[in-house]
């Protein structure tokens, strides 16, 4: 079984506030073009990745997991650099990735007559993608790409998670219960009432 | 701490330190019985808890090599990780959430409230709420239990569950409350009341929530009768030529082996070990394993019906702020052929951290991508349930031994099958549809549903019958074939019931310790 999303979907002012804040997003990311984030010089330097590589491994990444309103480029090139050490250190996943980009990459010739990262529709780049979702070089990549933003305490906060909190004396002054749009729950003394017999 | 002699043959062994085992070993010591308690995984205290999902999951999960098996779709996309257990002093009670709620009467009456099901091993228990209710009003007692029995008030409503709650009021449903938990909601028993944390399920940082871990197994040691040796994995069951169990074979962390003798057997390893070790127990006199003449040993295998709400709010909602489990919706639990299957079920809101969010909502190969990215996006305005109910006995459904992979201890790796019964697909369709209207009264824009996780529930495997050709042991969870040796966890269930399973566990528990003095005082084990 997968993901059912159910019938109601969101409202049209949820639409047009969505839109307005896509609208300051993209303002303020004016001038970091596409093609200017994936030429980052970080991804210059791979030992086994060409430089072809290195882009197609950048843009999988964020098409796995894409939150580009809410994770900076830094995050997933940090992601994708986890990736090259990892397979710098074992030759077996290195073949295995390069082989996999290059699959990726003659697929997308052959379907669009481009490579990968040149793809630019979003939907397109992830039905490539779904080709090659059982294979292992893909599942070791999104798995990297899942704890590099999932399990990373300084994405946290960008995705609305505050995680630990025993050190803080938990969340009972914190904000348990403090939400408005909804009634409050019973106060101590009905919650004792209820349990008198 | 006492220790007791491998030669001594005057001791209980039990097999397990979690609700079952741990409960067990505290009732019988504080009766001064002696016991050694064989626990496989390794000593914990609250000094190792950590509020972290993936932490704590490698730091206490049961991770020894296990398949997935059957038509669930674990099968395919958690192949070995069929359980969601801890291997560990204090076992499963570490990870549990505190939900502490009965059984209701008709459901330890399944063979005659649903009469015979095709496909299924359905059977009534051969006790009854009203034999079980004084046994539960004493595991509240012991364990802190919100509510009547303590009078202790039921935990403050988090967010999530203030979301859930006006959901239910709005479609008219009146049975809703933030209890029963054993959570303490005030300081009781030498524990602190509940902070609100959160991570209930990765161990209770400060101990307000019950786990054998620090109440029933260190106040066992404290009376000097009770010994816990961890790190001891149990290998096999001996039996002397009368066919009473004589001796427990383990081996420690080392690898060494060892063999305590004993008067007495528990087996308390959850529903996955105990059976595999009955099974692996095999003798010429057994030679379908031990307390296996009605060949039900590892069949029956339970573990609810369940499955994952998530709701996307219009506003923030923070759900894991508080108890991971803050309430419980009670409203569905009866039985009606009506609605097209057996039994009831509960919707329990549920809060996930982030992490386990994001690798549950869509598990296996394909949960990634536009469609996975943006529902977390809405991480911080969901709230959830988690819903279960009952789950039909089916003989296929089953802990096999692996023919030829074995396991670091040399033990065959145990094949846990699951296919769900076409009463489980109607209850499923049903749960999803109850959780989805009660969420879109309270304004909800976006409804996830999630398929079941790895069973935490594990029930059924060494079943009670009154009949020993239908099930492995008798009311008291002693087996029918052999007198000295006893099932003393949930593999006992008969019928899993709607509710989480360890309340009863603990009931069953104190009810067996007082029965296994009383036999062993007459000499007759």
């Amino acid at each position: 079984m997968s993901i059912r999303f159910h019938r109601l979907g969101k409202s049209d002012e949820d639409r047009m506030a969505m839109s307005r804040r896509m609208f300051l997003m993209t303002t303020t990311m004016a001038g970091i073009t596409t093609n200017a984030m994936l030429s980052s010089a970080a991804f210059a330097a791979s030992e086994v990745l060409t430089e072809a590589q290195s882009t197609s491994l950048l843009r999988m990444v964020q098409d796995i997991y894409p939150h580009p309103d809410f994770l900076h480029l830094s995050h997933y090139e940090a992601i994708a650099m986890t990736v090259m050490t990892n397979a710098e250190a074992d030759a077996d996943m290195a073949k295995g990735l390069t082989d996999g980009l290059d699959q990726i990459d003659a697929k997308a010739q052959e379907l669009f007559g481009v490579p990968y990262a040149k793809i630019e529709d979003p939907d397109a780049r992830e039905g490539l993608l779904r080709h090659f979702q059982h294979e292992g070089f893909f599942q070791g990549v999104r798995w990297t790409a899942y704890f590099g933003i999932y399990d990373n305490k300084d994405v946290w906060p960008l995705l609305g998670y505050e995680g630990s909190s025993a050190e803080h004396g938990g969340y009972i002054d914190r904000g348990f219960s403090d939400i408005t749009f909804v009634p409050e729950g019973p106060t101590l003394e009905e919650r004792m009432a209820d349990v008198q017999s | 701490m006492a220790q007791f002699d491998l030669n001594d043959d005057s001791v209980v062994v039990i097999i397990g330190s979690g609700a079952g085992g741990g409960t067990l070993a505290n009732e019988l010591a504080q009766k001064g019985v002696k016991s050694v308690v064989l626990e496989a995984g390794k000593r914990f205290d609250l000094g190792d808890i950590e509020n972290d999902e993936w932490a704590m999951f490698q730091k206490i999960s049961w991770l020894d090599k296990r398949y997935s098996g059957g038509g669930w779709h674990g099968a395919v996309n958690h192949p070995t990780l069929p359980t969601w257990l801890v291997k560990g002093y204090g076992g499963s009670t570490i990870h549990w959430a505190g939900v502490a709620l009965r059984f209701k009467d008709f459901e330890f009456k399944t063979r005659s409230t649903y009469g015979e099901i095709d496909g299924a091993n359905v059977e009534d228990w051969p006790v009854d709420l009203e034999e079980m209710t004084p046994w539960y009003e004493k595991a509240e007692l012991k364990m802190g239990v919100t509510g009547k029995t303590t009078g202790m008030p039921h935990l403050p409503w988090n967010n999530g569950f203030r979301v859930l709650a006006e959901g239910c009021r709005r479609t008219g449903r009146s049975d809703y409350r933030s209890g029963p938990m054993a959570i303490n909601s005030v300081e009781r028993d030498d524990r602190p009341a509940c902070q609100q944390i959160g991570f209930c399920m990765q161990g209770c940082a400060i101990g307000a929530k019950w786990s054998t871990m620090y109440t029933e197994l260190p106040r066992a040691e404290d009376t000097g009768n009770c010994e816990v040796r961890t790190d001891a994995m149990v290998l096999k069951i001996e039996h002397d030529d009368q066919g009473k169990a004589n001796a427990v074979v383990y081996a420690d962390k080392d690898g060494n082996q060892h063999r305590q003798k004993a008067r007495v057997v528990c087996v308390a390893g959850n529903s996955i070990e105990s059976p595999r070790m009955l099974l692996n127990s095999a003798s010429n006199m057994f030679p379908d394993g031990l307390a296996n003449s009605s060949g039900q040993v590892g069949k029956n295998y339970m573990n609810h019906t369940t499955g994952g709400v998530y709701a996307v709010l219009p506003e923030k909602v923070h759900m894991y702020r508080g108890t991971s489990v803050a309430g419980i919706v009670g409203d569905e639990v009866y039985h009606d052929a009506g609605r097209g299957f057996s039994g009831g079920y509960y919707l329990e809101f549920l809060s996930l951290g982030l992490p386990f969010m994001a690798a549950f909502l869509e598990p296996g190969n394909t949960g990634w991508g536009r469609s996975v990215a943006g529902a977390l996006e809405n991480y911080d305005r969901m709230s959830g349930v988690w819903v279960l109910g009952e789950d039909l006995a089916q003989e296929r459904n089953a802990i096999t031994l692996h023919d030829s992979e074995v396991d670091q201890y040399g033990l065959s790796v145990p094949i846990i099958s699951k296919t769900p019964h076409n009463n489980d697909y109607e209850m499923t369709a049903h749960m999803y549809e109850t959780s989805a209207q009660i969420y879109e009264a309270v304004g909800a824009t976006d409804v996830y549903e999630l398929p079941a996780y790895p069973a935490t529930h594990n029930m059924g495997t060494n079943r009670m019958h009154a009949d020993p050709s239908k099930g492995v042991v008798n009311a008291y969870g002693q087996a029918h074939d052999i007198d000295n040796l006893f099932v003393s966890d949930g593999s006992q269930f008969t019928s899993s019931a709607a509710c989480n399973p360890t309340l009863t566990i603990v009931a069953l528990a104190i009810r067996q310790a007082e029965y296994i003095a009383q036999e062993m005082n007459a000499q007759n084990i």
